[in-house]
């Protein structure tokens, strides 16, 4: 009996010695208590080298765990991101409700333009409903080009929703390759393997953008030029890139058929090959013409890119007999302050005029000139531009004319 | 003095063994007992002498943050916490921006652009029988 007392006694000690030992390797925490959350977190301890993500959302205010989940106490890698949402991509659409939604952010009202995830989510870049209806039209699986199905179910803020389109209940074979081998491009998609293609999904799709060198990468399915901290409203025209001009599919043979040119100049990597397109095509980003309603939809399901693609060249260089729309800024509130706060490339003052779309949204980054002409910040460049509406040229277009060949025919650059 | 029996030996050995156990075992447990998350966040700031706010000054007070008026009436103080989301607002020639999501107040921290709908939090400053201020932010 004395032996198992003694045995037992030694067990006990090398236990306990064993405890302390293992506690006391684990790191001193350093605390953050969000003034938003008001609930301390212990994630600084081992992510204090990174960068703020944004000066939108400072970790002094919004701290961590409110975007990206996981167990704010824990000491222990593994038990800490256990929970966490999205792994290192909060934004993914599978949780970007619990990450970045909420009334206060981005789940917010209509009428206060803060719904930016029901209008990504029935956007036609998250749905992917124009192509899916495309080819099943083409190959005779429904009788127009209506919209029916969608990467996921959705329902817009008419009450009209999609179905998942589901490959596998397609008999047409192409239909199933195309399910196979063409679904991904939507923001929600991983991405194809290649750097050219790396990016994150959902928000972080466009508004995380590339590093310009490689880091290591924090797993599978993440590219490996994507691991920054960092959201943006200044985003390049290489982040749209990576979808949007990486090659073209083949629908003989239904695969993707990826450039093979690698050019390193801005005025070949811009444009494919075969596009035709002008100076200020190529010079500004895309992002500094299109809005974020182009982008990122209006809360509508589509069946058509070019349903919700309403920028045009008249819309900043007007026609032979109309100037372009313009509004001088009178309201404090108005959304233009707002959204040039978030990329501040321009000191917008009240009593700017700038100009707008036909829908009455502000190109913020542009501003009317006091001699008549038109002056544009490159969001992502900051590159000042300035240009001279069409009236009062020797043009002689046809206004209504806004097709992209008809002012190509005389703009289009030379390469 | 005799030589310890091996039965002693053991016996010792094993009371030593326990003792030094039970020993680290309290002072484990006493550790998880006292351990503290993070202290309250703290409501009350000391801010010392009056005499150290000249009359007509705006003093900013980081620590809190806050920022301290003292006008003819009296001392005051407005909280420099955003009353959007919460992060802190930045003093400018007009009132406060909030470098976050563009919230405007004036110098006397009503709303003057959103997203902000609330003023600027007023927060009540304490003048002790010395003559120190204190100011409280609960």
């Amino acid at each position: 009996m004395r032996r198992i007392i003694g045995i037992a006694s030694v067990i006990l000690l090398i236990t306990i010695l064993f405890a302390w030992w293992w506690i006391s390797r684990e790191p001193k925490p350093v605390a953050l208590t969000p003034t938003l959350t008001g609930q301390v977190e212990y994630c600084l301890t081992c992510h204090s080298d990174l960068q703020e993500i944004s000066p939108s959302h400072p970790v002094k205010t919004f701290g961590c765990v409110i975007c990206h989940g996981g167990e704010r106490l824990a000491l222990n890698a593994d038990l800490a991101h256990s929970t966490m949402r999205g792994r290192a991509n909060p934004s993914d659409l599978s949780v970007v409700e619990a990450s970045c939604g909420g009334s206060n952010c981005h789940s917010g009202s209509e009428a206060d333009q803060r719904n930016h995830i029901q209008r990504v989510t029935t956007s036609i870049q998250s749905t992917y409903a124009g192509a899916i209806a495309n080819i099943r039209y083409s190959f005779g699986a429904q009788s127009d080009l209506k919209a029916r199905l969608g990467i996921v179910a959705v329902t817009d803020k008419n009450n009209i929703s999609l179905q998942a389109f589901d490959p596998s209940t397609e008999t047409n074979p192409m239909i199933q390759k195309f399910g196979a081998n063409c679904l991904t491009c939507h923001i929600d998609a991983t991405p194809r393997t290649g750097e050219a293609f790396d990016r994150f999904t959902g928000c972080a799709a466009c508004h995380t953008p590339l590093t310009p060198t490689p880091l290591p990468t924090l797993g599978e399915g993440q590219g490996v030029r994507a691991q920054i901290h960092k959201l943006t409203t200044a985003i390049p025209y290489t982040q749209c890139n990576t979808c949007h001009n990486r090659g073209n599919y083949d629908l003989r043979t239904m695969t993707f058929v990826e450039r093979t040119d690698q050019p390193t100049d801005r005025l070949h990597n811009y444009y494919q090959p075969i596009a035709q397109f002008t100076i200020c095509e190529y010079t500004l980003d895309c992002a500094d013409c299109h809005t974020r309603t182009e982008a990122m939809g209006d809360g509508q399901i589509y069946s058509k890119k070019t349903d919700i693609q309403y920028i045009q060249c008249q819309t900043c260089h007007g026609t032979p007999t109309q100037l372009p729309l313009t509004k001088t800024l009178t309201d404090p509130n108005d959304i233009a302050f707002r959204l040039a706060g978030l990329k501040p490339v321009v000191n917008l003052q009240l009593g700017d005029t700038i100009l707008v779309t036909d829908k009455d949204e502000p190109l913020w980054n542009t501003r009317v000139l006091p001699d008549g002409t038109y002056q544009l910040i490159g969001k992502a460049t900051d590159q000042t531009f300035t240009f001279k509406p069409v009236m009062g040229s020797h043009c002689t277009q046809n206004g209504q004319d806004q097709s992209s060949a008809y002012c190509h025919e005389c703009h289009s650059v030379q390469r | 003095m005799s030589n310890p029996t091996r039965r002693d030996f053991l016996k010792l050995t094993t009371t030593a063994l326990l003792t030094a156990s039970g020993l680290l075992g309290l002072g484990g447990l006493l550790r998880f007992l006292d351990y503290q998350t993070e202290p309250p966040r703290k409501t009350e700031f000391d801010l010392g002498p009056a005499s150290n706010f000249p009359m007509d000054t705006r003093t900013l007070l980081p620590d809190v943050p806050a920022v301290l008026i003292h006008n003819a009436a009296e001392f005051s103080a407005l909280s420099l916490v955003c009353t959007h989301l919460g992060c802190t607002v930045e003093q400018n020639a007009d009132g406060f921006a909030c470098p976050c999501h563009g919230s405007r107040y004036n110098a006397e921290g009503s709303v003057q652009r959103g997203p902000a709908l609330k003023p600027l939090r007023s927060l009540r400053i304490e003048t002790k029988t010395d003559n120190t201020l204190v100011l409280h932010t609960d």
